[in-house]
């Protein structure tokens, strides 16, 4: 027992010719923050997947920091743990920021053994039978792939492979920080007491629209409520925030993140232990074992985790322009809890005026003739004032309820595109089975009185000629009610359509025709297509 | 009294220790392409004779191959890089032949019993010779500690160098040691805050280094050099967090407008730009370190829109046009500073002053005087339709194909849209058009459109594409 104020002073010793000069300043708690988050740069419609939040943040907090003259390193503990150290900002510190620094290494077990190689460590032995701890002064000599290897005075032992209770008591924390820090040595010329912001970009968020629209009895008008859903994934959460989300597309680079060293688990692995008893393949257990750990270290990411609450709140998101964004507010501070996800509401609009329509996307030509499918439904309007709309749709999903005995029933759920002021909205419906559509080619007539010939070697030629194809295609209706139909045709390149009994039309540049099925009857459309067709003839 | 020599013998283990930082002076230059030279100046203490020198603390991935050593008075016999870690495993297996201490330990009442042990095999399991016994260790299960006399010569924790030299004469000199090694990398972070009421940006420019080559360099001279040399077999390990590679796809929207031809008073290492750093640093290991070197304020900048078509084709539904901001890099009304490789991100006040992210660009080496033109994302409120109105077949070889661009703007000022058709293959002509554009290479044809405030306008041409 003498022996520990003599320990002790040998490790001063040696501690003394490691340390440098700045002087440590932790930053308060942050005492204002704001969130604002992005979404996934590459969902284009859906909603969030709570497994694996592709958004990101900007996150701004704000600190007292207590500055000493001279040079100091300041401390910003618990940022989140998906930080992207390269865009760290920090403004308002007095005089001069010499660098900043971010370091990956949280303090862990193995980093404790890590950083402990060399340095001088206790080891506790406990006699399991007396129950009396034996403590050894002794030095890591080793922890490389997962072994470690350590030398006391009795001589060199590997850990834990005795069988008997073994483990390290630290002297320090080799300066590791338990949460993830970012330090920033400045130099001020006098001691002063400044408000501090630090803002960074971290991932492992993401917002999305979450839409319910509510058919009327009739269909004619729908009612749309959405709620912003937002989810954090970081380790940190964010109490008291000022929460904001941006809506539109913001270019990322998809560089890859100096990700946080959580640590792996000490294995602390041995020699070969195979016993008279063992069989053969060990080895190649413990291959597999190492490969498990490898894969469970290469993904250390805020990836997996299950969001524990989901917590609904009252009032409404305030929008305004960002740029070319559009930012929404959330109007009151609220806590972005670590793996939480939270909803606020984006908006209520009743009495939307709506058509369903029904319509099949065809591919024109002797491909789908003799087919026959379910037609597609779906809602459109268009986002002006005059329709109860008027205001930028963010991208999300939409669920569609329609109404049974005075019950909400869900009818369809898809996902929705940004849509801005102006636009046509379509709400995708799903298949009806009830309007069926089949296509029939009547007949292909070539002809060669116009044949075009182009030699290319002696005895070949090319040969162009007009095609001409008549086709059919009926559209069935089961239901009583008379419905609008879309029928819409994609030709082969340099196609048109020379003849048709319904009226023909355009969209975005296909041809289109529009007609109305009345219940319970079947529509015929019969098309006449000309193209110019090619084929290698031999000449005589 | 054990105890106590014990001590000392690790306090002077430190100092003898030849890493200790009091007579080391390092300097580090690091490269963009995860590559960097090491060059460690130390005292080595020399013996007459022929000796063995160990080398710690160089960088986990150095490249032994690259190591070079000079000192005053000494030759070098030859240089040896052990990379055979001391683990358990590795411990037991030296040991083979040797006689290693066991110590039994009664479970029932703790007892310990020493014996001497020759270790056989490690062959899946330990084999021991105890006596004239055999045993296989802790087959039973019950508690065996297993004591080593020594360390095997060439066992590490770490990787380490050692270099045998012959000394002319004992004492105490400076060498230098220099190497190349993979694991250090850095890129440029710029932050821009664009200011919307009088179109003028302030840029922040960042050095971001990293370090995942497993070492600390300790109050390192620290210079960057805006380049990458070429490595015959790239050198090592892939580090992923290494600088942006050169971009290959020049179709990316936003990109070097006009390549500056003016020159800065940087100092540069052949065709590199060299970046010291002010001040000694230490860069520890898995760290991401930030170090400012630029910083300028109220520089002009032009924020516009862009979008491009990449082929004849329609689009289902309306695109978002890109949003765009150009600068210049030049010494007046610009940057006035060359650029080094790395990502631009915009930030923009919102309405109640904080500063918010707007989008990220990266960019090249740029050389100063040149104008960028960088995208941040898409705009909301701007989209544009593309549609191919129709597609008639002249002859086999030629086609003509009807253009219609339908612009959208759902924000309450009027914006000006730089719309580009491309993949205006083979020969390719305009033959009508709504309104004049410019070709800008053989490939692409460019209107500059106005759109109205909440309004619309359409774009139509037709074009004869001959193959």
């Amino acid at each position: 027992m003498r022996a520990y104020p003599l320990l002790g002073l040998c490790l001063i010793a040696a501690s003394g010719i490691a340390h440098g000069a700045a002087a440590e300043v932790l930053a308060e708690p942050p005492s204002d923050l704001i969130v604002t988050v992005y979404r996934a740069p590459y969902r284009d419609a859906g909603s969030i997947d709570l497994n694996y939040l592709n958004g990101f943040a900007l996150v701004t907090d704000t600190r007292l920091v207590r500055l000493p003259a001279g040079v100091s390193r300041v401390r910003f503990e618990g940022v989140a743990d998906g930080i992207e150290p390269s865009s760290a900002l920090i403004t308002g510190l007095p005089g001069r920021v010499i660098e900043k620094n971010r370091d990956a290494r949280l303090l862990n077990p193995s980093a404790l053994i890590a950083s402990a190689v060399g340095k001088p460590v206790e080891l506790l032995r406990t006699n399991r039978k007396a129950g009396t701890t034996q403590r050894l002064p002794g030095k890591i000599l080793s922890d490389a792939q997962g072994g470690v290897v350590f030398e006391t005075v009795e001589g060199i032992e590997a850990l834990r492979c005795s069988g008997l209770p073994e483990t390290f008591s630290f002297e320090s924390l080799a300066g590791l920080s338990a949460r993830p820090t970012l330090s920033v040595e400045v130099q001020s010329p006098v001691a002063v007491t400044e408000e501090v912001t630090l803002s960074y970009l971290a991932r492992g968020f993401d917002w999305a629209a979450d839409y319910t629209a509510t058919l009327s009895q009739d269909g004619a008008q729908l009612d749309l409520g959405a709620w912003v859903t937002l989810a954090n994934s970081n380790g940190v959460g964010f109490p008291a925030a000022h929460v904001q989300m941006v809506a539109g597309k913001v270019n990322r680079e998809n560089g890859q993140v100096e990700p946080i060293d959580i640590g792996g688990r000490i294995l602390a692995r041995c020699w070969p232990r195979g016993s008279t008893s063992d069989q053969p393949p060990v080895i190649l257990r413990e291959e597999a074992m190492n490969r498990m750990f490898k894969m469970s270290v290469a993904a250390p990411a805020p990836a997996a985790m299950s969001l524990a609450q989901v917590v609904v709140t009252g009032s409404r998101v305030q929008q305004e322009q960002l740029g070319d964004l559009k930012l929404y507010r959330v109007p009151e501070r609220t806590a972005l809890a670590s793996r939480q996800s939270k909803q606020v509401r984006l908006m209520d609009q009743l009495g939307i005026p709506v058509n369903t329509i029904y319509g099949a996307d065809l591919a024109a030509g002797a491909s789908e003739s003799g087919s026959t499918g379910p037609a597609h439904r779906w809602l459109r309007t268009k986002n002006t004032r005059a329709n109860h709309l008027g205001l930028p749709l963010p991208s999300g999903s939409v669920a569609v309820f329609g109404s049974y005995n005075g019950e909400r029933l869900l009818q369809h759920e898809s996902g929705l595109r940004d849509i801005a002021v102006d636009e046509d909205v379509e709400i995708d419906l799903g298949e009806s089975s009830d309007v069926q559509v089949s296509a029939k080619s009547e007949k292909t007539s070539v002809d060669s009185s116009h044949a075009k010939l182009l030699p290319i070697v002696p005895g070949v030629a090319l040969r162009s000629v007009k095609v001409d194809d008549i086709e059919s295609i009926e559209v069935s209706n089961a239901r009583a009610a008379e419905i609008d139909f879309d029928l819409r045709l994609s030709l082969p390149e340099g196609a048109r359509i020379v003849r048709a009994d319904h009226p023909l039309g355009a969209k975005n540049g296909r041809p289109i025709f529009r007609f109305k099925v009345p219940g319970n009857q079947t529509v015929a459309v019969r098309f006449q297509t000309q193209s110019i067709g090619d084929g290698i003839l031999r000449t005589p | 009294m054990r105890l106590r020599l014990l001590c000392i013998g690790w306090v002077a283990w430190l100092l003898v220790n030849p890493a200790r930082a009091a007579d080391r002076a390092l300097s580090v230059t690091i490269y963009n392409n995860d590559l960097a030279l090491v060059q460690d100046r130390r005292d080595i203490e020399v013996k007459d004779g022929r000796q063995r020198i160990e080398f710690q603390d160089v960088s986990a991935q150095i490249r032994p191959e690259t190591v070079s050593l000079s000192a005053a008075d000494i030759a070098i016999v030859e240089q040896n890089f052990d990379f055979d870690l001391l683990t358990p495993a590795k411990l037991m297996e030296k040991a083979v032949g040797q006689e290693v201490t066991i110590v039994r330990v009664n479970p029932a009442t703790g007892a310990e019993t020493r014996e001497q042990a020759q270790v056989l095999a490690t062959n899946g399991g330990v084999v021991l010779k105890i006596g004239q016994r055999i045993e296989v260790l802790r087959d039973d299960g019950l508690p065996v500690r297993v004591i080593f006399n020594k360390v095997p010569d060439n066992l590490r924790a770490r990787p380490t160098l050692s270099v045998s030299i012959i000394g002319s004469h004992a004492g105490t000199r400076r060498a230098t040691l220099s190497y190349l090694t993979p694991g250090l990398g850095w890129k440029a972070d710029y932050v821009a805050l664009y200011n919307e009421s009088d179109g003028k940006i302030d840029v922040q420019g960042w050095v971001t280094l990293t370090n995942s080559s497993g070492t600390t360099y300790d109050n390192a001279q620290t210079l960057l050099v805006a380049g990458s040399p070429s490595q015959l077999d790239g050198g090592g390990q892939p580090n992923l967090y290494r600088a942006p590679v050169r971009r290959q796809n020049m179709q990316q929207p936003g990109n070097l407008q006009q390549p500056g031809t003016e020159s800065g008073s940087r100092e540069r290492l052949g065709d590199y730009y060299l970046y010291p750093l002010a001040e000694r640093t230490t860069i520890a290991n898995l760290q991401t370190k930030q170090v400012s070197f630029l910083d300028v304020h109220s520089v002009p900048a032009e924020h516009g829109y862009e979008f491009r078509n990449r082929w004849l084709g329609t689009a289902e539904t309306p695109q978002s046009a890109q949003t765009i901001y150009s600068f210049s890099t030049s010494a007046h009304a610009g940057l006035g500073d060359q650029l080094p490789a790395g990502t631009l991100r915009f930030y923009m006040k919102d309405k109640r002053g904080d500063p918010q992210f707007i989008g990220e660009s990266r960019i090249d080496h740029t050389p100063m005087g040149s104008t960028l033109s960088l995208a941040t994302g898409e705009a909301f409120d701007v989209k544009v339709h593309a549609i191919v109105d129709k597609r008639t077949r002249l002859s086999i070889f030629d086609w003509q194909t009807e253009m219609r661009y339908e612009l959208t703007n759902a924000a309450p000022s009027p914006v000006v849209v730089k719309l580009r058709q491309e993949g205006l293959w083979g020969d390719s002509s305009v033959k009508a058009e709504s309104q004049k554009s410019t070709r800008r290479s053989a490939d692409a044809a460019e209107w500059s459109v106005t759109v109205p405030a909440n309004g619309k306008t359409t774009v139509t041409a037709t074009f004869e594409t001959r193959y």
